[in-house]
């Protein structure tokens, strides 16, 4: 093992939440170094920042519907984090996005109002902020959906024809787009998008089959070096807004974001190492006094007063449920809430029903501190309460609470600020 | 109403009626076959996919094991393209009465089980993650056999001699005249139109649902208990050979490899109801305690799903000298001309998957008879389509031919490698909305992620064939993924709680399919 590292606060998991809060306790001076097994929920989510979608009824307004959900459950963890956070949370990151390093790249959207975005499969998913190569696709009256044969993961009849059940008009169309091999995917496609010359050609095949007034919605693949200016251009050369539309994992606009988030955490001058799992931690009392990391070939250590666990939940492999049916925080191993009582079921037969395994996540008090470890806050879906999938939730508690995390951090005297630059 | 005549009407669509069909219309007759389900989605799609090499059987029951052995030698030739030839082992663990070990060679040598004692270093050796604490090991010649495959071969080689064969149509009357079985009135299950089917013989071939079918017939006391077993996939090779307790047959003894995963089973539950497909938490449990005693660490790796099946346990109330063996594994073949005094129906019933041929021989015997026209039987002989060359079906064969053609076909799932053309053929052939039925054709989801990424794929191709409505398409998009989850949720715990959690992310997070249109 090298010597041990030493931070001001050292952020485990780097998804939307942990990135958020390494970036913004950067940016208040701290020396933050995060961790991460692999990179977060970004390349797999559709990019969009949901607030909240479904309490389960449609959510029109956000805002209005936030109110409701934190009287109905105080185990929520927007309830934990209060108003104030995630409107705060959005703006931040609204600004970091239109500074970052994807030239004119922006969300749009408001707190008041979700948009509904047409899916790969045509259903109207609610979302609050999404991105503005997405934005067109919320209102339109008249759409053409484009995809490609050579694009296993995109359907645009399937897609159009369930949007036409829900009253808009529309229709797909497949353009033929030449591949080197047969299984291509939205993020070989999206880098063809970032050249001009390609682009250029592949308007002029789709010019050809729009009708007058129809929007053109494809496959969230229009870039990924550039997203802006190749939307800006495609809208510029076929005369109509285009929008995109996520589809499945890797996600183009996902991993937008996740160069956005990165790059306001390398610009304040954090840290971020990529394939260090944690694997134990060196434990002083009710404290973390370090965390050791297995990556490459060789172990470390990362000392720090402050720890982030920001790690996620079960889909990342961060909470366990073993084949003995015991369930773990594997990262620290802390204790846990949200599980369904001893003897009661952990899973429904209902697909699609309300799973009662679905809203574990290490145990917290009002300010995000986990039970049994006073030094370690805990962010995003390694939070209790939320079915972020269901509720279309996880940007905002991610946001929310990686920003409530480094704030109240930042508002103690041990984050040794002094370190800032 | 539309009616059929044919000289054998078969119900039931397991390996035993595909079997009685293919081996009827080899001897030239005229053959319809019919199932309430799909084809092999009853007791015969629900097994570990084990061809037994009849050492489970050595010391317990002699004939069931010189049956099998039997069998085993004749499948391996002329179903050789569905079968894997992974060989088998019998181990003595700490866990295992030592005794039983020469029982069990004794008994392979009585009933012409080839089996051989190795060291138990050499089965180590080959393999590494068996229990290192077994204390011997016999080589036998089990195997595995994709059951879907073989169904499918069997009922399209009876197709190519005229055989018609109608999925989805349950028997709903059994037409009598006096004391002759004249035909069945069966009913569509997806569009509710009913055919009458006018056979020579009808053979009631419908295993655990046996009793049900000869009721509609008129015909009493024939009993069928369900036996119902529960059976564990998961997402490796753990072994690549079929690894066996050397004891006498008990719950969780043995772990099958087979295409891309293996296989422990199983319980025997008795049941009323041949549709119970309860898996109770206690039979999870004791059934990967019992994967730890073969392989240590086996409760690391990820559960992909669980199921049920039922045998077919056959009693003869009417009997008056049951044996004890009549009412274990051996199939039972009725014919009702001598039984009952009613002609022109033949019950066969019980048995096991790796005998299903000889049962289909007896059977069809039993129908020529009835029809007073000796006609001899081929199957012996005769390869299935796709077995000509005799040449064993090999894990990586699908990688392989994959891989020429990467740059022109797409693979639609990735975890069982079936491209797109194998998909919209499948589709077109079937002219099936329920991608079940193309699960079972194809493996289609059938791996680690079931389904996450193939079923969006598959379901948009489908939506792509002739005519179908987006309510098609997403009922079946939906039903699949219901379908897939009665399997999984029972068995979900380690990594593949993350591969669900996923596909929850996929499907509920990305795409909102709780929200398509109503």
């Amino acid at each position: 093992m090298r010597g041990e590292l030493h931070y001001d606060v050292v952020v485990i998991g780097a998804g939307t939440a942990g990135l958020t809060a390494g970036a913004r306790l950067a940016e208040g001076g701290a020396r933050v170094c995060v961790l991460a097994k692999g990179v977060g929920s970004t390349h797999l989510a559709p990019g969009t920042i949901d607030v909240v979608g479904y309490t389960p009824a449609v959510v029109q307004s956000p805002a209005a519907a936030l109110e409701e959900l934190v009287a109905a459950r105080p185990d929520h963890p927007y309830a934990v984090l209060g108003s104030g956070a995630l409107a705060d949370a959005i703006q931040w990151f609204r600004s970091r996005v239109e500074s970052g390093p994807l030239p004119g790249y922006r969300y749009v959207g408001e707190l008041e109002r979700n948009h509904l975005m047409p899916t790969a499969v045509g259903a109207l998913r609610p979302s609050a902020f999404v991105p503005e190569t997405m934005a067109a696709g919320d209102g339109a009256a008249s759409v053409c959906i484009v995809g490609s044969r050579s694009l296993r993961d995109f359907h645009p009849a399937l897609c159009a024809a369930n949007l036409a059940r829900a009253g808009i008009g529309a229709r797909g169309v497949d353009i033929e787009i030449e591949v080197t091999r047969a299984d291509e995917n939205a993020l070989g496609l999206a880098r063809r998008f970032d050249d001009p010359a390609w682009r250029a050609a592949f308007a002029a095949r789709l010019a050809l089959k729009l009708g007058a007034d129809e929007r053109v919605g494809l496959p969230a693949m229009l870039g990924a070096r550039d997203p802006h200016g190749a939307w800006t251009d495609l809208q510029q050369r076929l005369g109509r807004p285009v929008f995109e539309i996520p589809t499945l994992p890797p996600s183009v606009p996902g991993m937008r974001l996740f160069e956005v988030l990165r790059t306001a955490l390398r610009r304040a001058g954090g840290r971020l190492v990529l394939g260090a799992e944690v694997i134990d931690a060196d434990r002083d009392g009710s404290r973390i006094r370090a965390v050791s990391t297995h990556a490459a070939g060789h172990d470390a250590r990362y000392a720090a007063p402050w720890f982030v666990l920001a790690a996620g939940g079960f889909s990342s492999g961060a909470i366990e449920l073993d084949s003995r049916w015991s369930t773990h925080d594997r990262v620290l191993g802390l204790p846990l809430s949200g599980l369904p009582a001893p003897g009661e079921p952990r899973f429904a037969g209902d697909y699609l029903a309300e799973q009662p395994m679905a809203r574990v996540g290490i145990a917290v008090d009002g300010e995000l501190r986990a039970d049994g470890a006073e030094n370690v806050l805990v962010a995003g879906a390694a939070l209790p309460g939320a079915v972020s999938w269901r509720e279309l939730s996880g940007e905002g508690i991610a946001l929310a609470s990686g920003s409530r995390a480094a704030q109240l951090i930042l508002a103690q005297a041990g984050a040794r600020t002094g370190a800032a630059a | 109403m539309a009616t059929l005549n044919t000289d054998v009407l078969v119900i039931g669509g397991g390996a035993t009626g595909a079997g009685v069909a293919w081996d009827a219309a080899l001897r030239g007759l005229d053959v319809v076959l019919v199932d309430r389900a799909d084809l092999a989605e009853g007791t015969s799609g629900r097994f570990h996919g084990l061809l037994h090499s009849g050492g489970r059987y050595a010391v317990k029951d002699p004939r069931a094991a010189e049956e099998c052995i039997g069998e085993n030698r004749i499948l391996r030739r002329v179903a050789a393209d569905c079968i894997e030839d992974v060989g088998g082992f019998f181990v003595t663990t700490p866990y295992d009465d030592p005794q039983y070990a020469d029982k069990f060679a004794a008994g392979c040598r009585d009933t012409g089980v080839d089996c051989e004692e190795i060291d138990p270093a050499v089965a180590l050796r080959e393999e590494p993650r068996l229990n290192p604490d077994v204390s011997r090991v016999f080589r036998v010649p089990d195997a595995n056999i994709d059951v879907w495959k073989t169904v499918w071969t069997l009922a399209r080689g009876a197709q190519q001699r005229g055989a018609r064969v109608f999925p989805y149509h349950a028997a709903v009357a059994i037409h009598r005249g006096g004391d002759e079985v004249t035909g069945a009135r069966v009913r569509s299950g997806l569009t509710g139109e009913e055919i009458d089917i006018e056979a020579r013989v009808t053979v009631n071939a419908s295993g655990a649902w046996a009793g049900a079918v000869a009721d509609l017939a008129g015909i009493e006391g024939v009993r069928v208990l369900p036996g119902r077993g529960i059976m564990i996939a998961m997402n490796h090779r753990l072994v690549n050979t079929c690894v066996n307790r050397c004891q006498m047959p008990t719950d969780g003894d043995i772990v099958v490899p087979i295409r891309t995963v293996c296989v422990i089973g199983t319980t025997d539950v008795n049941t009323d109801d041949p549709d119970d497909h309860t898996v109770l938490q206690d039979e999870v449990d004791a059934m990967l305690d019992d994967g730890e005693k073969l392989v240590p660490g086996f409760r690391q790796a990820r559960a992909l799903r669980v199921w049920t099946g039922v045998r077919p346990l056959f009693e003869d109330s009417k009997a008056a000298d049951t044996d004890s063996r009549d009412v274990t594994r051996a199939h039972a073949l009725l014919d009702h001309t001598e039984r009952d005094g009613v002609k022109g129906f033949v019950t066969i019933t019980g048995g096991k998957l790796t005998t299903f041929r000889l049962m289909a021989e007896e059977t069809v015997d039993a129908v020529c008879r009835q029809l007073g026209e000796p006609r001899p039987c081929t199957t012996r002989t005769e390869p299935l389509p796709g077995s000509e060359d005799e040449a064993n079906y090999r894990l990586g064969e699908r990688l392989e031919r994959k891989e020429k053609h990467l740059v022109e076909d797409q693979l639609i799932c990735e975890c069982e490698m079936v491209p797109r053309r194998k998909v919209e053929d499948a589709m077109r052939r079937r002219a099936t909305t329920n991608l079940d039925d193309i699960r079972r054709l194809l493996r289609l989801g059938m791996g680690p992620c079931q389904g996450g990424f193939c079923i969006y794929r598959a379901t948009g191709i489908l939506h792509g064939l002739d005519g179908l409505s987006a309510e098609q398409a997403d009922a079946a998009l939906l039903h699949f993924l219901q379908e897939r989850w009665k399997g999984i949720w029972p068995v979900l715990y380690g990594d593949q709680l993350r591969q669900a959690r996923l596909d929850d992310w996929i499907f509920q997070g990305v795409l909102d399919v709780e929200h398509l249109p109503a």
